[in-house]
């Protein structure tokens, strides 16, 4: 007997948002519940006391134990993640990217104006920066390659800012979300948030996965369908469908990474 | 007593605020403009001044000079886009931010775009800059429509913002507006934000609502005045009453004096 398997997609963007039948219907009631969850937490926490600055949370106080040191978080690893997410907002919007370093690097400079980390790269002698050009091609590359077309019906955003205020602005929860596609108005799930990161994925990234769903899900009130994360250092992609469970899982990891944050200061 | 209301960003929580909009509406008739007027004629000023809701919003402190970027060029592309794509529904929204890009730098080519325009800027920036700038304009039109499209009512991309200039008193005042709905006689005005709304953003909206009544021909106010920051998440709205409209014309006469005083002690 022959079996036949249903064929793997041919890019990450195919494989981002599935079937289009499968889809279930858009869910607006699951976000004031982990809401409730997230305060009650916050409350258990930091009590009646209002801190002098607000905690803020992001992707990357999930991302490790503090105590662990994560390369990708030098500045050579930073400099090479925002070039590589230039290269996807190009792409986003159907720019063909041959130049993949220097056209980066263009869009970088006019994006940030000044910035500490456009002066940890101007201070880069010529063998760094002839390094870190080689660098962010070979991740590029890797990123135009599987990437694929990115259907314009598909409303396409790049770099999408999120931030959240939570107990009276005590905590604030910010992300950024570097690729979203689909409607939060369609009757259906349709929203599917892409992440792009130049490290190789593990634990880390799969709770970066999840907080992207949560913070998405607190700002628009609509559960997205499914968080992604591609590595353009391995070439491989994590895909992961967004349910209660995984947002009640996030929203654990946040009240945790901030407990850290209230004993470490 | 002002009529500031916090909601949370969603469909039905947007349409109820459209929904519930006063009836009863403030009109402002020539007296109150003569008034007016009077006042930012008292703050003598040797520059024209111009005014709008952001710079209430920062207490008249003024930030360092304009410059175009990919973030400060979006919402003229994106809303512009967004029109476009209400007449030609056949395009996308990168087609659509596409063709308006095109057509400033036409504009530029043709020799029309004077130094320090958009069309300007946009013509000496190199091919991936304009890849980022398309990429922004992109970001602020789809979540423009994508608002607009979870309205139950009729809408439409306004065509510019409001501008009122005050008679002999050397004053340019400038609402923002992005949306307007209009439901039997009566107008609702959405404004669309970046970051998050802060203690300010009440008075910044009342000063956006002002605006825009004085620069209606028969001065009469929209019902409502919402602002939107999807970033947060959330939605805050003045109506068109009489105490909003004055505390929005407060707003922006004490601005005027901070920037004046400000000019006086540098210069002193």
């Amino acid at each position: 007997m022959t079996l036949l398997t249903s064929p793997s997609p041919r890019c990450a963007i195919e494989a981002l948002r599935g079937e289009r039948t499968l889809r279930p219907l858009a869910d607006t009631t699951t976000a004031s519940g982990l809401r409730s969850v997230l305060e009650d937490g916050i409350y258990q926490i930091l009590g009646t006391s209002k801190p002098p600055a607000p905690h803020v949370v992001r992707a990357s106080s999930l991302r490790q134990n503090p105590q662990t040191t994560d390369i990708s978080l030098s500045p050579l690893g930073r400099i090479r993640g925002v070039l590589v997410n230039q290269v996807l907002r190009l792409l986003s919007v159907g720019v063909k990217v041959e130049r993949p370093f220097d056209e980066a690097l263009l869009a970088w400079r006019l994006d940030a104006g000044t910035s500490e980390l456009l002066t940890s790269l101007d201070r880069l002698d010529s063998d760094e920066m002839a390094r870190l050009a080689t660098d962010v091609t070979a991740h590029s590359i890797t990123l135009i390659r599987s990437l694929g077309d990115v259907p314009a019906r598909w409303l396409p955003r790049s770099s999408v800012r999120a931030t959240q205020l939570l107990s009276g602005g005590s905590v604030i929860l910010r992300d950024v979300i570097d690729l979203m596609v689909g409607s939060t108005s369609s009757p259906v799930a349709s929203v599917a948030l892409f992440d792009v990161t130049t490290s190789p994925l593990g634990e880390g990234a799969e709770r970066t996965m999840r907080y992207h769903a949560l913070v998405q899900t607190l700002r628009s009130s609509v559960v997205p369908l499914r968080t992604s994360t591609f590595s353009t250092a391995t070439g491989e992609m994590w895909s992961l469908d967004v349910d209660a469970e995984l947002l009640l899982r996030s929203a654990n990891e946040v009240l945790s990474a901030l407990e850290s944050m209230t004993k470490s200061s | 007593m002002t009529t500031l209301l916090h909601r949370r960003h969603t469909a039905p929580g947007l349409n109820e605020l459209i929904e519930s909009a006063p009836r009863e509406r403030a009109s402002l008739c020539d007296d109150h403009r003569r008034s007016l007027a009077a006042r930012f004629r008292a703050i003598a000023s040797v520059d024209h001044r111009r005014l709008d809701a952001w710079m209430v919003e920062q207490a008249g402190k003024s930030g360092g000079g304009f410059r175009w970027s990919p973030s400060t060029a979006r919402r003229t592309l994106g809303n512009a886009a967004l029109r476009r794509l209400t007449h030609e529904t056949n395009l996308s929204m990168i087609e659509a931010v596409n063709d308006e890009l095109m057509d400033q730098l036409l504009r530029a080519a043709a020799g029309h775009a004077r130094r320090g325009t958009l069309a300007w800027w946009l013509a000496g920036i190199s091919h991936a800059e304009l890849g980022l700038v398309s990429a922004e304009a992109v970001n602020w039109a789809t979540q423009l429509v994508e608002i607009a499209r979870s309205l139950d009512f009729e809408w439409k991309v306004s065509s510019s913002d409001a501008y009122y200039d005050v008679a002999r008193a050397r004053t340019t005042l400038r609402g923002r507006r992005d949306l307007e709905i209009v439901r039997d006689d009566a107008r609702v005005i959405v404004r669309l934000r970046s970051g998050s709304p802060g203690k300010s953003a009440g008075p910044g909206l009342r000063s956006d609502l002002t605006i825009e009544t004085l620069a209606h021909p028969d001065g009469l106010a929209p019902a409502r005045m919402i602002g939107i920051w999807p970033e947060a998440g959330v939605c805050l709205s003045v109506d068109g009453t009489m105490d909003d409209l004055r505390s929005g014309a407060r707003d922006l006469v004490r601005t005027a004096v901070v920037q004046q005083r400000a000019k006086t002690s540098i210069a002193a």
